[in-house]
């Protein structure tokens, strides 16, 4: 091997290590500080791995509420607010799924026009469209909260589906744009000669072919619905329609307070975005840079 | 087009349709599940102190009553926002703890009703201390019942001091320099002093407690702003805090940063000799579940300042009722059983105060619970009856509640923390916290 | 084909266009749903918000809203604070952005190269992107608290210190500290849009300046650099955009303070809307922000654009 061919790899293995280490070394401190005893927690300098190493963090919060679990004296400092942590989940998993579905409705049929249509105002509304999201979202709490508040629906999972269907919408018509118009025409034009309509072409022909684009919409739309925090403080108002990260930021500051709890609450919370990112990591880089990419 | 394809096609649209009309439904059924549950029952909130007391005490009123309570708690440190963005959103509250700096500001927006109309709640009034039962009333009208009364505390851990030599904690503000600076020389503490300086809802009485016992005042009797006064405001305390962070060294400039949880928290892992905290706090730090220092936290009188006394300040905190309970005959009426049971007598004792004492050391309001035998008992388990006495009747209340102390409040916890950190003088602080106070009183 | 159906005039001018009357109602159609939405939910309250602001607003004094015109506009200009939020938000921005366009750039460049455990790099680099941030900064709070925390921890143990320091109640380390758990979590984005644009540089280009004698450094200089300043714009423009309307790890981490060293803009709207309660001054100045974003998206267009 030679000398240059040697440092080469020298070089991208340090480099591969520092990377690394940038992106998860505060990952791995919190999952440590999570099995970690308030006892030890709080010991100068810290404990970098646990020992000992316990779960009573995590049990605490899916016993929290329950009044005939045991309580050791790890868990004696669990905020009152803990039982709200699995309704939050839930509540966070519908407003998700609803966002998706209905941003999939709205998105794909104004993508597709967008792309493949010739239609007066087409430039207009790509800009109009983009332009919605350059309005900074605290310019935005007063009015939607205003306008939610006349509607009945503040701390109702209804306000954050409404208001995250109309920050999530752009992007993904901006997706699917993209991925759109780097399909052939000649598809389009096929299927009409066939007598296709336009909704007709749009789902049989061009819907199949946007699979990875569609996937990669659902992940960022999932995503930004699962981790939105501004809205979901200003419009939910009680448990019963606060989402994970409302719940997760009450616990600093409650009556008692306990550290490893919290970074478990935070381990819980950041499983399922992870999880997913990770598994449709492919999805994800396609659907950003679709079309981008020339030959 | 062929059949088949137009019923897949149908199918398509049909599945299309379907999964809209679920979204949308998913958002009326959850509004229509929750309100086929609230057959009139008392929406009830509070902070989150006590709260398996509270549900203790809740579970007996609904079982001798027979309404059902909605239970809903939040941290302290968040609650003035949360409840005003619930006011705002025309939340259902019925009942609600309120604490005794917002009162002018909630009832002047309208939002809480008064219980005068409630005579069975005013006679009560003959077995409260007169400080509480002022707190309650703004503009003639009372608007609640004592939840509980405290005042902050001054703490010290006697093994620390016995190890560095001191016989007897100070009395003075710049005794209790020398001794810190003696147990720092002696290796047992870096910063001897905790005082919580952290922007939030507690900041007011740490300040207050400094203010009051250099024999300062934020405002006078007339309402108008005397901090930035050298002799009579607040400039004697801010300087001794600044000179403690700065010039002793003494105060962690990290107070800036830390909050009265996490303040008693450090105390509570005995990185600290002397404190500021509320006073209730002292049982959590004598039990041993809760403490590294457990059985070495005593309570002493304040120190006073130069020109000043071993006055702390004293708040209260109460049970009230929003504006819609009072204004329906059915919810007001339970509102204000409810408000009773917790307030005044259930099953012919003070229970819902007692249990609260006994359970997390808060402290009542009503003058026969002092002479309880078994509240005497529960306490000296943990702390000294007749200093808590002592300084009970060395407290004030604080002097700048008014309908804009929550925009006051922000400007003058920031100066004071610009002060701290050398950002801005004492005097400057100070002055801008007095024209905030002046400016604000003017509008209308 | 379909048969031309809109009546004469429109018929004509459709066709000046050369656009047929079937596909402009088609797409009227197909975007009509997200039409919808946006001006319900987008339009709408921008506009009621631009209204609002002309109000003297108050929640704690519900009975009375008066006109003031631009009153809630001069207002703002003339608050001291409010100069010190847009110099705080300036700052971090400018900090935040800087930081993300280096550490991208390196991590964009070595996940260009062909190397075992790349898939491995690139799937771990989805992590911080896919964390809410609310988790970030909570975990960035526990990292950088003055008693307890691992940054002091691991200072102390490599012996750079030797004794706890604090970090977030410094007025000079709150800002970058703040700025270091923003651009954690928004390198990953980056990073993936510079990289699909370093790889939409055709390497012959690369081979040519191998021939003409370029070095690696001479490489990176002429050929790299100049193909990735599309992607530089995006980047640049886009982070910029979300520093500057950044609310989560100010209210996590800070709350603006201490002494408002981390008062930004979007904190001080909130203080101003939720503390304070006055929906008139609040909504000003985040008209405010507003117009300040799209301005500084207009000139980062046209200045960084004007050089592709």
């Amino acid at each position: 091997m030679s000398y240059a061919l040697y440092a080469k790899r020298i070089g991208l293995f340090l480099a591969s290590l520092l990377f690394l280490a940038y992106v998860l070394a505060p990952v791995l401190w919190l999952v440590s500080s999570s099995l970690q005893r308030e006892a030890n927690i709080t010991s100068v300098p810290p404990h970098w791995i646990p020992h000992p190493l316990t779960l009573s963090s995590y049990r605490a919060i899916f016993t929290a509420g329950d009044p005939s679990a045991s309580t050791d004296d790890n868990a004696s400092f669990v905020p009152s607010t803990a039982q709200y942590l699995l309704p939050a989940l839930r509540n966070s998993l519908i407003v998700a799924f609803a966002v998706v579905v209905l941003n999939l409705i709205v998105s794909v049929p104004a993508a597709y026009a967008m792309a493949k249509i010739r239609y007066i105002g087409r430039d207009l509304s790509v800009y109009f469209m983009l332009a919605t999201r350059v309005i900074p979202d605290i310019a935005l709490v007063v009015p939607f909260f205003l306008f939610i508040r006349k509607l009945g629906l503040l701390d109702n999972l209804g306000a954050l589906i409404i208001t995250y269907l109309a920050i999530t919408v752009p992007f993904s018509v901006f997706m699917l744009l993209n991925y759109f118009e780097s399909l052939p025409d000649e598809l389009d034009k096929a299927a009409r000669v066939d007598g296709c309509s336009r909704l007709q072409t749009l789902l049989r022909v061009f819907l199949p072919l946007a699979l990875p684009s569609l996937v990669a919409v659902i992940l960022f739309t999932f995503l930004a619905s699962w981790n939105e925090f501004l809205f979901a403080l200003m419009f939910t108002q009680t448990p019963a329609s606060q989402t994970i990260p409302i719940i997760v930021a009450s616990f600093t500051s409650d009556f008692t307070t306990s550290f490893s709890f919290i970074n478990a609450a935070g381990v819980l919370a950041i499983v399922p975005p992870v999880i997913i990112a990770v598994l449709f990591e492919r999805y994800i880089v396609s659907g950003l840079t679709a079309g981008a990419v020339k030959g | 087009m062929s059949t088949v394809e137009n019923r897949g096609l149908d199918r398509r649209r049909f599945l299309l349709q379907l999964s809209a009309a679920a979204g949308l439904a998913s958002v009326g059924m959850t509004g229509l599940v929750r309100s086929a549950r609230a057959a009139q029952p008392i929406n009830f909130y509070a902070w989150s102190a006590g709260v398996d007391t509270v549900k203790r005490e809740l579970a007996a009123f609904q079982k001798e009553s027979g309404l059902t309570v909605n239970y809903n708690n939040l941290p302290y440190a968040q609650y003035r926002e949360a409840m005003v963005t619930k006011f705002v959103g025309q939340a259902p509250i019925d009942m609600l703890w309120v604490s005794d700096a917002w009162l002018p500001e909630w009832a002047d927006a309208g939002w809480l009703a008064p219980i005068d109309a409630y005579p069975r709640l005013m006679a009560y009034n003959a077995d409260v201390v007169d400080f509480c039962t002022e707190s309650t009333r703004y503009k003639g009208h009372q608007y609640g019942m004592t939840y509980y009364t405290d005042y902050m505390g001054f703490f010290y851990d006697a093994d620390k001091l016995a190890k560095a030599g001191i016989a007897a904690p100070p009395t003075t503000w710049d005794e209790l320099v020398a001794q810190s600076l003696k147990i720092k020389a002696a290796g047992l503490s870096d910063y001897p002093l905790m005082v919580s300086m952290a922007r939030e809802s507690w900041l007011i009485e740490f300040m207050s407690a400094m203010v009051f016992s250099h024999g300062g005042r934020f405002v006078d009797d007339n309402g108008h702003a005397v901090m930035d006064d050298p002799t009579h405001g607040a400039v004697a305390a801010l300087q001794w805090l600044t000179d403690a962070v700065n010039k002793h060294k003494i105060l962690s400039p990290a107070c800036v940063e830390l909050g009265e949880l996490n303040g008693m928290k450090a105390v509570a892992s005995g990185n600290h000799a002397f404190a500021l905290l509320p006073r209730y706090r002292i049982e959590a730090l004598n039990d041993p579940q809760q403490s590294h220092v457990a059985g070495h936290i005593k309570q002493a009188l304040i120190p006073a300042g130069p020109k000043g006394s071993q006055t702390t300040v004293a708040w209260m905190r109460m049970h009230a009722m929003s504006a819609s309970a009072g204004q329906d005959k059915q919810r007001g009426a339970n509102a204000a059983r409810l408000i009773e049971a917790f307030g005044g007598k259930f099953d012919g004792q003070y229970a819902f105060q007692k249990a609260m004492f006994l359970d997390t050391g808060t402290a009542f309001g009503v003058k026969p619970l002092f002479k309880d035998p078994e509240i005497r008992a529960a306490y000296e388990k943990y702390g000294d009856f007749a200093m808590f006495e002592k300084q009970q009747e060395q407290a004030r209340r604080k002097d700048v509640i008014a309908r804009w102390f929550g925009d006051w409040d922000e400007v003058n916890g920031t100066a004071w923390q610009s002060a701290l950190l050398g950002r801005s003088s004492v005097a400057d602080a100070l002055k801008h916290s007095a024209q905030s106070w002046t400016s604000l009183s003017k509008q209308a | 084909m379909s048969t031309i159906q809109a009546p004469g005039i429109g018929r004509r001018w459709l066709a000046k266009h050369s656009v047929n009357a079937s596909d402009q109602r088609s797409a009227l159609l197909l975007l009509s749903p997200m039409m919808a939405v946006l001006f319900a939910v987008a339009v709408f309250p921008i506009l009621y918000s631009l209204w609002i602001s002309l109000f003297d607003v108050k929640l704690t004094r519900p009975r009375s809203a008066p006109f003031v015109g631009l009153g809630n506009y001069t207002q703002a200009f003339a608050d001291p604070l409010f100069w010190t939020s847009v110099e705080r938000t300036l700052v971090f921005t400018v900090m935040s952005v800087s930081a993300i366009m280096v550490i991208a750039t390196l991590m964009a460049l070595l996940l260009n190269q062909e190397f075992r455990g790349r898939r491995l790099l690139s799937t771990v680099l989805l992590i911080p992107w896919a964390i809410p941030y609310v988790v970030d900064g909570l975990m960035w709070k526990w990292i950088y608290d003055s008693g307890y925390g691992a940054l002091n921890g691991a200072l102390l143990q490599l012996h750079f210190i030797d004794k706890y320091v604090v970090w977030l109640g410094d007025t000079a380390k709150t800002l970058p500290l703040i700025a270091n758990a923003f651009v954690w979590k928004e390198v990953p984005l980056a990073t993936i849009l510079l990289l699909v644009t370093l790889k939409s540089v055709p390497t012959d280009l690369y081979g040519a300046a191998r021939v003409d004698g370029a070095n690696l450094w001479g490489r990176f200089v002429h050929v790299t650099l100049p193909s990735l300043r599309p992607g530089f714009m995006l980047v640049i423009i886009y982070e910029a955009m979300m520093a500057v309307r950044h609310f989560d790890l100010f209210f996590l981490l800070t709350e603006g303070g201490p002494a408002n060293a981390s008062n930004v803009l979007a904190w001080h709207i909130y203080v101003e809307t939720f503390r304070n309660l006055s929906f008139g001054s609040g909504a000003a100045i985040a008209y405010l922000l507003a117009l300040a974003t799209f301005a500084m998206s207009y000139v980062v267009i046209r200045t960084v654009g004007n050089r592709i």
